[in-house]
C-alpha cells in the first residue's frame, strides 16, 4: 500500500502551485511535481518570469515556503508544499553585494 | 372633460398597497426574496422616493431621449468620424459595450425582482420604470456596438462577451451575480441603486461621456448621457431603503454597503482605471483615475453614507492605498494576458506617458518601471514571445481578478503578498486582506468557480494555452494584441538591456 511507502519512493503526484518570483506584479499558476527539487521549483516559477518582467540577475534562487527557506535539493514532498499551496521564489543575493 | 391635476391623482396609481385577506403577507413577500429581517413590516409603509413619476410622464420622455440617441447615431453613421478615432478610446469603448451590454440585461431581471418583491408599492412602481430603462440600456447598448462589428470583429463581444468563460467575464459575473441576482431586494436596493448606481456608474457615465466626447467619440458620448438620465432616476430606490433599513438594523446595512462598494471600486479599478489612465491618449486625459475617485466617487460616498448614519468602510485605509497601485497593477496584467481581451490594450508607457504617471502616481516608477523595462528592451530585442503569457495568472476567489496587488514593507520595499485562507479541506487565495474578509463572511453565497479552479479541475480541454482561450470563446480574428508596439518603446531603442529573456540575446 502507498501509504506505507516513504514520501520519496512514491510515485510524482502533480502539485499545482501558487506562486511569486522575487518582485514580480502577479501570482502565477506554476504546476509542479512532489518529486521536483526546490532548484527545478524554483526554475519553474522563474521561467515565466525572469527576463520577461523581472530583469535576470547572476544569483541563485531559493524558495520560500510558510517562512522557510528551503534547500535547493530538497523536493516538494519532503518539504510537505501542498496542492494550492503558496511559495515565494527570491535570488538568494549575498549581503554586501 | 378637464383633466385632474397631477397630485389629485398620483397617489391613486403610487400608494397601491392593499391588506391581502385570501393569503398571508409573507406568502406574498417570502423573506428569502423579500428580506424585511429585523424591520418591522410596517415600516416600509414610510418608503418614499424623492421625485415621482407616472407612467404617462415617463413614457413622453423616454420617447423623447430614444429619439434624440437615434437620430444622433444616424447622422454620424453617415460621417467618417469612427475612422479616425484613436485606438486607445476605441479599446476602452470594446471593454465597455462586451462588459456592460448584458450586465444592463441582469439589471433587468434585479429591477423586476424589486417590482415584484419590493415592500412599499411606490417601490415596486419605481423598480417597473428601473426595469424598462435597464431593458433599453441593454439594447442601446447592444445597438450601438453592433453597427461597428463589420469594421472590426472586436465589436462582436458587444453581445458576445457575458456568454463567453473569458475571465474578464467570469468575475463581472461573479460581481453582478452577488448584486443583481441572488439578493433579497432590501439588500439589492442597496448595493445596486444605492451603492454601485449613485456611488459609481452616475458618476462614471457622466466621466466616460466627457472622455468620449474629448476623443472625439459623439456617438458614444451620447449613448451614455441617455443612459445616464434614466440611472439619476431609478437609483433613488436605494436611498429610502437604507434609510430605513439603517434604523431598525444598522449593522446589516453597514455590512451590505461595505462589500457592495468594494466589488465596485475592485471592478472599476480593473476596467475604468486602465482606460482612464492608460488607454486614453495622454493630450485628452483631463484627470487621473485616482483623482476622479477622489472627487467623484469617494467625497461624494463618504458624505452620502455619513448623512444615512453609516461609517466608512472597515477596509477603508485598505481601499485607499489601493488607489495607487490596483489599477496598475490590473493593466500589466491585462496588457500581458492580451490575447485574452477582446480589445487591443494599450501599454502606454512612452516616456512623456511615464512622466504622466509618476507626476500623478510618485511611487509609479519604482512598483511599476523596472517590470515594464524589461518589457519594453525584450519588444526592442524583437522578443515579444517573451512579453506572451505561457500560464495564468492566479485569480482572486472573490473578485477573480489576478492576484496583483503590491504593498509596501517597513524597509521600503513593494512586494506582492498573499492572502491564503484554508477552508473546508482547501486553500484559496485572494489578492486583498478585503476580499479574504468578504469571502469568509459570504461564503455561503454566491462564488462562481475561477478559472485557475476550471483549468485544475480538468474542465479545460487540452490544458494549455490553446486550451484556455478556446474554452474562454477567443477566436483568432478578436484576440487581442497591443495596436502598436512602436508607440512605447522607440523612446528606449538602442539602450543597454542586460538580464532578459534568454531568446532575445540569441
Amino acid at each position: 500500500m502507498t501509504q506505507e511507502l516513504g514520501v520519496e519512493d512514491q510515485a510524482p503526484q502533480l502539485v499545482p502551485l501558487n506562486a511569486i518570483f522575487a518582485t514580480d506584479f502577479v501570482q502565477i499558476l506554476v504546476p509542479v511535481t512532489t518529486a521536483n527539487t526546490m532548484r527545478e521549483v524554483a526554475a519553474a516559477v522563474a521561467h515565466h518570469v525572469e527576463g520577461r518582467r523581472v530583469r535576470a540577475l547572476p544569483y541563485d534562487k531559493v524558495v520560500i515556503h510558510e517562512g522557510r527557506r528551503l534547500p535547493p535539493d530538497m523536493t516538494v514532498a519532503a518539504a510537505g508544499i501542498q496542492p494550492l499551496d503558496h511559495v515565494t521564489v527570491e535570488y538568494d543575493i549575498p549581503e554586501g553585494s | 372633460m378637464a383633466l385632474l391635476k397631477r397630485e389629485e391623482w398620483q397617489g391613486f396609481v403610487r400608494d397601491v398597497d392593499w391588506t391581502y385577506t385570501y393569503v398571508d403577507d409573507d406568502a406574498v413577500f417570502p423573506e428569502w426574496h423579500s428580506g424585511t429581517g429585523k424591520v418591522p413590516r410596517e415600516a416600509w409603509s414610510a418608503w418614499e422616493e424623492d421625485y415621482k413619476v407616472s407612467y404617462p410622464e415617463y413614457v413622453a420622455v423616454q420617447r423623447d431621449k430614444e429619439a434624440s440617441a437615434y437620430a444622433v447615431k444616424a447622422a454620424l453613421q453617415r460621417s467618417s468620424t469612427f475612422e479616425h478615432l484613436d485606438e486607445g478610446w476605441k479599446s476602452a469603448t470594446k471593454m465597455h459595450f462586451g462588459g456592460v451590454a448584458l450586465v444592463e440585461y441582469a439589471a433587468v431581471l434585479a429591477e423586476l425582482k424589486m417590482a415584484r418583491f419590493g415592500l412599499n408599492g411606490a417601490w415596486r412602481n419605481m423598480a417597473t420604470f428601473g426595469q424598462l430603462d435597464e431593458l433599453r440600456h441593454a439594447q442601446i447598448t447592444t445597438f450601438f456596438g453592433h453597427e461597428f462589428v463589420g469594421k472590426d470583429a472586436q465589436y462582436d463581444w458587444t453581445q458576445k462577451a457575458f456568454h463567453t468563460n473569458d475571465w474578464v467575464l467570469i468575475s463581472l459575473r461573479n460581481l453582478f451575480d452577488n448584486m443583481m441576482i441572488a439578493p433579497n431586494v432590501v439588500d439589492m436596493a442597496i448595493e445596486l441603486p444605492f451603492t454601485f448606481e449613485t456611488g459609481f456608474t452616475n458618476l462614471q457615465f457622466v466621466a466616460l461621456a466627457s472622455d468620449a466626447l474629448e476623443s472625439g467619440d459623439v456617438n458614444f458620448a451620447n449613448m451614455i448621457s441617455s443612459i445616464q438620465t434614466d440611472e439619476a432616476r431609478h437609483s433613488q430606490q436605494g436611498g429610502p431603503t437604507l434609510e430605513i433599513l439603517v434604523e431598525h438594523d444598522p449593522v446589516r446595512a453597514q455590512w451590505v454597503v461595505d462589500k457592495a462598494f468594494w466589488g465596485s471600486a475592485r471592478a472599476f479599478a480593473a476596467l475604468t482605471g486602465p482606460a482612464m489612465d492608460y488607454y486614453t491618449p495622454l493630450e485628452h486625459r483631463k484627470q487621473s483615475y485616482r483623482e476622479f475617485m477622489e472627487e467623484w466617487v469617494i467625497d461624494q460616498f463618504v458624505r452620502t453614507i455619513e448623512d444615512y448614519g453609516l461609517r466608512k468602510p472597515w477596509f477603508w485605509d485598505e481601499f485607499m492605498r489601493g488607489l495607487d497601485i490596483w489599477h496598475h497593477g490590473l493593466q500589466m496584467g491585462l496588457w500581458y494576458w492580451r490575447p485574452t481581451l477582446w480589445w487591443r490594450p494599450k501599454a502606454g508607457v512612452s516616456q512623456d506617458e511615464r512622466a504622466w504617471l509618476a507626476e500623478k502616481y510618485p511611487n509609479w516608477e519604482k512598483v511599476y518601471g523596472d517590470k515594464w523595462d524589461v518589457l519594453i528592451d525584450n519588444v526592442n530585442a524583437n522578443n515579444v514571445e517573451a512579453t506572451l503569457p505561457e500560464t495564468l495568472p492566479w485569480l482572486c476567489m472573490t473578485c477573480h481578478l489576478p492576484c496583483c496587488n503590491a504593498t509596501q514593507s517597513r524597509d521600503g520595499t513593494w512586494r506582492v503578498r498573499d492572502w491564503p485562507l484554508r477552508y473546508d479541506g482547501k486553500t484559496f487565495h485572494f489578492c486583498t486582506n478585503a476580499c479574504r474578509q468578504i469571502f469568509w463572511k459570504d461564503r455561503d453565497n454566491v462564488n462562481h468557480e475561477t478559472l485557475v479552479d476550471r483549468f485544475l479541475a480538468g474542465q479545460i480541454q487540452p490544458m494549455d494555452v490553446g486550451g484556455i482561450l478556446g474554452y474562454m470563446g477567443m477566436t483568432p480574428d478578436a484576440m487581442g494584441d497591443d495596436p502598436d508596439y512602436e508607440a512605447w518603446t522607440r523612446d528606449y531603442v538602442g539602450r543597454p538591456a542586460d538580464g532578459i529573456a534568454l531568446g532575445a540575446q540569441s
